[in-house]
């Protein structure tokens, strides 16, 4: 019995927290200082959007969460896995966090449903069968079907980013990270892309969102942060944040974009 | 204004596309009366000496010679044996890829298999060789529509193509080479465009992995790979052809003792190999720095290992890009061949040169010449064609 009660605990501490962020530094080469220790902690079914102005660097940390920066100080730790220069973990980590990028960066050599099977195959090994019929599903959930043979260079930019969705989800990832999905996108194909980010907000996914999209943070996030010249000014619920902010510097930036 | 409203609309007439573009103003008529009397001039020169001066007799006598050098007469039937698997293997896998085309014959094909029929039926030689050559052609034809069929019912023999291509390989060295039951022919034996053609596509073979890995070993982030990289290309790049050419054929020789002495052939394709790598290295490298760092990023945030993100992602975006500088590295690797001629290889320039010094045929230079001109120019044109068709094939773009 105590053999199987202290696997448990853990996974009880594992399965309510996503992301733990402590005290994260990041210089860009030696004066740059974007990252100035920010703590951040995402929990399980929570959605995060961070906000900010340019330059702030919410993107880059965002990016810390699968390694795609690297960072010099401070600790993050990705569902139980802590972050460090181990490949090993850093690409089992990338196996469990779904990425979804501004450009888009789906593959033009591939077709649609290529694109959003790649992963499963090559890095879940799943039999081509299987990652096509999930694949399937995944491009009915996002509205591209019909889509599924047509290469990106065909689709228009809503289209390729709801793509780019399915291609994360499908790794069946237990968090996702969006970095300003909608910034690249004409203003008519916005909404297209934020509906599919809310059924997934809805479906209890882990999301951490950089957006500067405020009717979807007000109507998804459960927490809104802000970030400032690489420190995190504030976090709140929605209201707390829009309603009444606590900080100048929140209050500043909400003037800039209501 | 008055001749801006007489001139009528309709631009398709010979008369208003000569009077537009040749004749739109006096001194526009004048340079194309001089450029049409050159050219009248030189086509009037050359086919008047075409066909009266020049003594094709040399190429109608020497054609085996120049096809395959100084391989033995009896054992030519190899040859006709090696064309006919190369054709039947480039038509079958020209059937297997063209499987989901609703026709493989179409008019332009057609055409060019008549036209390449009459051709071959001109050239001058003995009856049952011109039915050899007619078979040739029968044989890229038939291959084609039996691969397509094939190809349509078994889905998967595609993957199959390239070892068939490597088996062929081996077993048309094995007839080139004899032994085994067959009457064994040295190396020295080999030339003329056979050889030419021996040389150019094993280096290019050999060149492209090679070529590749020196490409990636530049970007590597491990200095002693990088270093290795960087040198090889650079010194390789900073050396002429002919000069490694003739290392390979006299400074090898004097460092080795007489047994360990590799073949002259495999001397010169060593030597061509060793100069292609550097320069496609570089080609591909371009590939490389064309594929944007956002393809990269999705990749690895998808778990995919650095391996998969370069097979996967990286290479075939990257020699998608590389593909014209690559061909056209080919397709002077293949030119290079004749430098060989210098240090005594006898493919098709060589030849050319000892047919050239035969006591009947003395000073018919511009026949010989010409003849490797057309040839080297048939094969480096149909080179460039399949790039293009290449290219059109890979570009997912804007279908």
């Amino acid at each position: 019995m105590k053999q199987i009660q202290e696997p448990k605990t853990q996974t009880e501490i594992d399965s309510d927290v996503g992301i733990i962020a402590t005290d994260v530094h990041k210089w860009y080469g030696n004066n740059f200082h974007v990252l100035r220790g920010v703590s951040l902690t995402v929990k399980r079914g929570e959605v995060v959007v961070i906000m900010g102005p340019s330059g702030s660097g919410k993107s880059t940390f965002i990016r810390t969460f699968n390694a795609l920066e690297e960072f010099q100080k401070g600790s993050i730790i990705v569902d139980g896995i802590n972050l460090c220069h181990d490949l090993k973990k850093i690409e089992t980590i990338r196996r469990e966090v779904g990425m979804v990028f501004q450009q888009f960066n789906l593959f033009p050599h591939l077709t649609v449903l290529q694109n959003v099977t790649l992963s499963p195959i090559w890095v879940r090994r799943w039999p081509k069968a299987k990652a096509e019929e999930i694949a399937m599903q995944l491009l009915e959930r996002v509205g591209i079907l019909e889509q599924a043979q047509k290469f990106p260079g065909q689709l228009s930019g809503g289209q390729q980013q709801r793509v780019a969705i399915a291609r994360a989800l499908a790794m069946q990832p237990k968090i996702m990270l969006f970095d300003e999905p909608t910034s690249a996108l004409d203003p008519e194909m916005v909404r297209e892309v934020l509906d599919v980010m809310q059924n997934l907000a809805r479906s209890g996914m882990t999301m951490v969102v950089v957006t500067h999209e405020v009717g979807f943070a007000r109507e998804v996030a459960d927490r809104i942060v802000l970030m400032a010249d690489g420190l995190l000014v504030e976090e709140g619920t929605p209201e707390e944040f829009f309603q009444n902010p606590k900080e100048e510097r929140t209050r500043q930036f909400l003037s800039q974009i209501l | 204004m008055n001749t801006i409203k007489t001139q009528p609309l309709a631009k398709n007439k010979p008369q208003e596309w000569l009077q537009k573009n040749l004749f739109s103003t006096w001194y526009n008529s004048l340079i194309t009366v001089i450029l049409l009397a050159i050219i009248f001039w030189g086509f009037y020169g050359f086919f008047g000496w075409a066909t009266t001066v020049a003594e094709w007799e040399v190429i109608k006598v020497n054609l085996p010679l120049f096809m395959v050098g100084r391989y033995p007469k009896d054992q030519y039937w190899r040859i006709w044996l090696i064309f006919g698997i190369i054709n039947s293997l480039a038509g079958f896998s020209w059937g297997i890829i063209g499987r989901t085309a609703a026709k493989l014959f179409t008019r332009p094909v057609l055409v060019c298999l008549g036209v390449i029929s009459v051709i071959v039926l001109l050239i001058p030689v003995a009856i049952p060789d011109k039915l050899l050559l007619v078979l040739m052609v029968g044989l890229v034809a038939g291959n084609a529509w039996v691969g397509k069929q094939l190809g349509n019912k078994i889905s998967t023999l595609g993957r199959w193509l390239s070892l068939a291509w490597f088996m062929a390989f081996l077993v048309i060295l094995w007839l080139m080479l004899g032994g085994l039951g067959i009457k064994s022919v040295s190396t020295n034996d080999w030339g003329g465009l056979m050889l030419t053609i021996l040389m150019a596509v094993v280096s290019i073979f050999l060149s492209f992995p090679l070529g590749l890995l020196l490409a990636l070993g530049r970007q590597s982030t491990l200095p002693v790979i990088k270093l290795f990289s960087i040198g090889y290309i650079e010194i390789i790049r900073g050396l002429p052809l002919i000069s490694i050419l003739f290392m390979g054929q006299i400074m090898i020789p004097l460092f080795l003792p007489e047994g360990m002495r590799p073949d002259r052939v495999l001397r010169a394709i060593l030597g061509l190999t060793l100069f292609s790598s550097a320069y496609l290295a570089e080609n591909v490298r371009g590939g490389l720095q064309s594929v944007p760092r956002g393809q990269i990023e999705a990749a690895k945030a998808l778990g995919l290992n650095t391996p998969l993100v370069l097979t996967l992602i990286v290479l075939p975006q990257a020699l998608k890009v590389a593909i014209p500088s690559i061909v056209g590295q080919f397709i002077s690797l293949f030119q290079d061949t004749t430098l060989l001629a210098i240090v005594g290889l006898v493919e098709l320039l060589g030849i050319s040169r000892s047919i050239l010094a035969q006591p009947q045929f003395l000073g018919d230079y511009a026949e010989v010449y010409l003849f490797n001109g057309i040839l080297f120019w048939l094969i480096c044109y149909s080179m460039s064609m399949g790039s293009r068709q290449l290219e059109k094939k890979l570009n997912t773009s804007h279908k």
